[in-house]
């Protein structure tokens, strides 16, 4: 989940400004080869608070590229073996209470994931992204950079621009900021615990925190990650799903 | 003629009366006259902002989309739409295409139907669109513009100049996004509409479908509404042959719309019924009254020497004579009547709040009345119709009496 | 003595006066009837919303009915009920838990809105249990039942005995969902009712919502529908901190404004009808009053003053008008009696209509409604009388020796 989730911001950064097109494209490059291991098992606790629960859940999560990603609760036990799978740009939900699968239709894509403060449509959406924004490096320095993100007019993106942060010298994200188009700061991204694993430097947490509700935040924590496993892509299949 | 002479003289004998009489009989005639011109005006708008906004007089559907609202039944319009307007009598062809999805700003989501329309020929004719300005129109069929509902601008914390996201359901099952930037609001006072209505150019919202001419309707606004069934069976001979496209009325493409009026229709017709009915009443009564009271005379003019026969036909000839001048003067004051109601209207913004829903139409505060020559002819040869057998009674009376017991009648 | 007067000149032109009060009866017996037709068309109205649906009052948490946030919800009061079953003014009430979800079976889902209830309670409420088109109602609290809308059925294409999945945000975060077996299919003429309302057991929901004991709303239905706004200052002395209480008009404003402007078309059309029977009116009694000339002219001769001559026509069109509102009243309600038990379906002919946010059923049905009958009678009094006055003081200009001559 984090890797992917990761990946929706980074590949922001794919596509080049003139000005910067050279460094910042060597840049990104770099970032996004540090994290983007063709595909990826994973587990992870989501830690979420929000104005009615505090819940968290332990989850195992597998990712093929950008197009495929499946996730599947461990714990609690209540929530066990309830899953999402992603293909594409579609979502589906299996519950193991009905033993159903459930297509998550376009009403539903402003509801929140596993009710956390990610929605249905931050995971349907994360591919496109690199399409849409030119960046500007506005700030430089031995600690980080930090990279303005606007969106193409045509872009098919809600923000009005993302401040984006990578923390030098491991050259991983820091604190990504969401912005209206008003330029009022709608949530924050913040990724830190960064560890060395497999020879990446990789943020082991991610904190989504929603500005306008400061007591409210979803926590992503890795606890085990593995790159560059065997996993096809027949693997995202709605049978996996259900297992 | 000569009896008709006599009458006419008659009939002025006692002018006061037959004042009366024609006053009060023009009088009714135009009471319903006016009344059902302003009900026929009524209906007139109703029906003209519906189709307008709606399905127009003459929709074409793909299937039964008309009933199931089946999103799948969307289909490619190609010339179609210039080879019905080129049809005469055709006042406007308005293809349009309607998904229902999800919009999202960068604060809130909403369930929302987009509709996608041909913006040159709909700004002129779509009543929705009537209070949208120059600067707010949506400048092309595959641009960003939108005009969106006054409550889900605000439900979704937009302003006009800020973009949205619109997410609809793809052809495969996929889901499918479009950017979108606010350049009008639309306050129809229908709450479904305000909160649920987003307006783009229709190849932009086409092109989510995978196909960037399919359209679900043909909204065919007539130049006048009378001709919508002749011009239905011309119209579905333009339709391709092998195709399932249909060609229907406002009346099935518009059920809720049609049926409102048909109730309202009803009770109209009604009240018109009880008020045709103490018309009549009062007519009889008149010329009853104004027969009886002469019953003296008629034993005079039989006592010196006319027959009944001839009497009766003269009683049934001014009864005649006076329907005959209530009618052209109940003409008269109902052209009056008509014409000031037409003109002026009745304003009721003072009653009823200034958007009032009914059958899925905005009520226009102003009503108007609109000419109905054939009803207003209609109701006048009723009037004459109804003086002459308001007669028959008295008249056949006038002849049975026998001189001597009208003499001491009074 | 000029009330004997009177009335014997009425007596002796009985077929004039049977006529002019022909014209009185037939107006008013019409009038009320079609205005308890359209009565009935309102009441029918708000009733598919109020008693399809809201109820005519509704007891929540304070701002609930903003955003129908499910985190605004209370636990259900022994002792307000208790008061609420003791009110004399309260029919019934219904406590409710709402849920928005997903409805799903097979391949598709649509957006729906669950009820949470009480079966037995809700019957008292909503009598959405009358207008089943299929199955059977809900019938006890818990179990897994529902009772879904006609169009939603028909969308899902489900029958009773089918299954369903029902997936929502539970208040704890977590997915709720689970199954849930159709029992009843209801078909109330209300699209959005019939598009997406689902009833079901209220403790199912709440386990499902994981929302234990809670509610979000209590639904009272009320004596005299109308009148709610009346009746709401009362009700809310009874409730405790933190709960307030809406009238249907609040909850449907442009339902109150149709209501409303009801007043407005009632007098309309009771001014142009009774224009037409008060032209009837005085031209009968100026005509008798010229018939009458000689008979004047004598009475005078007499001693009688032109003030009395011109009491004596007014009397005469005032007992016309008190006779002909009796008989009018009478035939009014026996017509109203008739239309209101029997009525005239339409529903062969058209479907039902949405009006200012509710739904007009198809068919013509009276009730009694005491301004219908009230309004009119007097109306038609005061018309007989300005219908009259005219005449009247033409008998009184009347000169004595002339009007004997005349004739």
């Amino acid at each position: 989940m984090i890797r992917f989730l990761l990946l929706l911001i980074i590949s922001i950064l794919l596509l080049p400004h003139p000005a910067w097109s050279v460094d910042l494209k060597a840049l990104i490059r770099k970032v996004e080869e540090q994290y983007m291991g063709l595909s990826s098992k994973s587990r992870m606790t989501l830690n979420i608070r929000s104005e009615h629960w505090e819940r968290s859940l332990k989850m195992d999560a597998w990712s093929l590229g950008r197009d495929h990603f499946l996730v599947r609760i461990i714990e609690p036990s209540k929530e066990r073996d309830v899953a999402t799978l992603k293909v594409d740009k579609e979502v589906w939900n299996y519950l193991p209470k009905v033993d159903r699968v459930i297509k998550v239709p376009p009403s539903m894509m402003g509801g929140a994931w596993m009710g956390s403060h990610i929605t249905n449509d931050d995971l349907v959406k994360a591919n496109k992204i690199d399409e849409d924004y030119s960046f500007e490096l506005i700030e430089e320095s031995k600690k980080r950079y930090l990279i303005e993100c606007i969106p193409k007019p045509d872009a098919v993106v809600v923000w009005g621009k993302i401040v984006y942060e990578i923390l030098l010298p491991m050259e991983v994200p820091g604190t990504v900021s969401y912005f209206d188009e008003e330029m009022v700061k709608v949530r924050d991204m913040v990724f830190d615990d960064i560890k060395k694993i497999d020879g990446r430097f990789i943020p082991l947490r991610m904190t989504i925190q929603p500005i306008d509700d400061p007591e409210e935040r979803t926590i992503i924590q890795y606890s085990d990650i593995d790159f560059n496993i065997k996993i096809g892509k027949s693997f995202f299949s709605l049978r996996n799903l259900k297992r | 003629m000569e009896t008709l002479n006599l009458a006419w003289r008659n009939i002025w004998r006692s002018r006061r009366r037959t004042i009366i009489t024609v006053i009060a009989i023009s009088f009714s005639l135009m009471l319903v006259q006016a009344f059902h011109n302003l009900a026929f005006g009524v209906y007139a708008q109703m029906v003209d902002s519906g189709v307008r906004s709606g399905s127009g007089h003459i929709a074409v559907y793909r299937g039964d989309y008309a009933v199931s609202r089946d999103d799948r039944l969307y289909w490619q319009s190609e010339d179609l739409a210039q080879q019905i307007a080129s049809v005469d009598g055709v006042k406007a062809v308005l293809p349009r295409i309607y998904l229902p999805g999800l919009a999202q700003s960068s604060r809130e989501s909403r369930g929302i139907l987009l509709t996608g329309i041909d913006p040159t020929a709909e700004n002129s004719i779509n009543p929705l669109l009537k209070n949208i300005n120059a600067p707010e129109v949506i400048r092309s069929l595959n641009g960003r513009d939108a005009l969106v509902g006054s409550r889900l601008l605000t439900e979704l914390k937009l302003k006009i100049g800020n973009k949205f996201v619109v997410t609809a359901q793809g052809t495969e099952g996929e889901l499918v996004s479009e950017l979108f930037r606010i350049r009008g609001i639309v306050k129809s006072g229908i709450r479904e509409v305000d909160s649920s209505l987003v307006m783009v150019g229709r190849q932009r919202a086409a092109a989510m479908t995978g196909q960037s001419d399919a359209i679900h309707e043909l909204a065919i606004v007539l130049e006048h509404p009378e001709w919508e069934e002749q011009l239905i069976p011309v119209i579905a001979d333009i339709l391709p042959k092998d195709s399932d496209l249909r060609a229907v009325s406002w009346e099935v493409a518009m059920a809720n719309l049609a049926n409102a009026i048909k109730l309202d229709y009803a009770s109209q017709k009604f009240i018109f019924l009880i008020i045709v009915l103490i018309v009549t009443i009062g007519v009889v009564n008149t010329l009853l009254m104004s027969v009886m009271e002469r019953i003296r005379e008629f034993g005079v003019i039989l006592a010196v020497g006319a027959t009944p026969g001839r009497l009766r036909k003269m009683v049934m000839t001014e009864a005649f004579l006076i329907g005959l001048i209530s009618m052209i003067f109940g003409n008269l004051l109902g052209v009056l009547a008509t014409w000031y109601l037409a003109d002026v209207g009745i304003d009721l913004r003072d009653f009823i709040p200034e958007t009032m829903e009914f059958g899925g139409v905005v009520f226009d505060p102003i009503m108007r009345a609109s000419w109905d020559f054939a009803y207003m002819g209609q109701m006048s040869i009723y009037v004459l119709v109804l003086s002459v057998i308001a007669a028959l009674y008295p008249a056949a009376k006038a002849a049975r009496i026998t001189p001597a017991a009208a003499m001491r009648h009074h | 003595m000029l009330l004997r007067l009177a009335s014997r000149n009425l007596w002796r032109n009985r077929r004039r006066t049977l006529l002019t009060l022909s014209a009185m009866v037939v107006s008013l017996a019409l009038l009320t009837l079609s205005l308890g037709v359209f009565s009935g068309m309102l009441v029918d109205i708000l009733a598919s919303t109020t008693e399809q649906y809201h109820g005519h009052l509704v007891i929540t948490a304070d701002d609930y009915l903003d955003d129908r946030d499910m985190y605004k919800n209370f636990s259900s009061d022994e002792q307000l009920l208790r008061k609420l079953e003791t009110d004399e003014v309260v029919i019934g009430f219904s406590q409710r838990l709402r849920g928005f979800g997903l409805a799903s079976h097979d391949e598709s889902s649509y957006p729906v809105e669950l009820l949470g209830i009480h079966p037995e309670m809700e019957k008292s409420v909503t009598n959405l249990h009358q207008q089943l088109a299929e199955g059977a109602y809900l019938s006890g609290n818990n179990g897994n039942g529902a009772v879904i809308g006609s169009s939603l059925a028909k969308k899902l294409k489900v029958s009773p005995g089918d299954e369903l999945v029902f997936v929502t945000q539970a208040a704890d975060g977590s997915i709720g969902n689970d199954l849930l077996i159709v029992r009843g299919i209801f078909r109330t003429g209300h699209s959005g009712h019939d598009n997406s309302l689902v009833l079901v057991p209220q403790q199912w929901l709440q386990k499902v919502m994981t929302l234990d004991g809670k509610i979000h709303e209590i639904a009272i239905a009320i004596n005299a529908p109308l009148r709610a706004a009346d009746y709401k200052p009362a009700l809310a002395t009874l409730l405790p901190q933190g709960l307030s209480i809406t009238d249907w008009g609040e909850l449907l404003p442009e339902m109150r404004e149709a209501i409303a402007s009801f007043d407005v078309s009632r007098l309309i059309f009771v001014i142009i009808l009774y224009f037409a029977t008060g032209l009837g009116i005085l031209n009968t009694i100026f005509m008798s009053v010229m018939e009458r000339t000689r008979e004047f002219g004598i009475l005078m001769a007499l001693g009688l003053r032109p003030g009395q001559i011109k009491r004596l026509v007014l009397l005469e069109s005032l007992l016309l008008g008190l006779i002909g509102t009796l008989l009018g009243l009478v035939c009014g309600l026996i017509l109203s009696y008739y239309m209101s038990r029997f009525g005239i379906d339409l529903s062969t002919w058209i479907t039902p209509i949405t009006y200012a946010g509710g739904t007009m059923q198809p068919r013509l049905k009276a009730i009694f409604e005491y301004r219908n009958f009230i309004e009119p009678a007097y109306l038609l009094v005061v018309v007989s009388v300005l219908a009259g006055f005219f005449p009247a003081r033409r008998a009184a200009n009347l000169q004595p020796v002339q009007a004997i001559r005349e004739d």
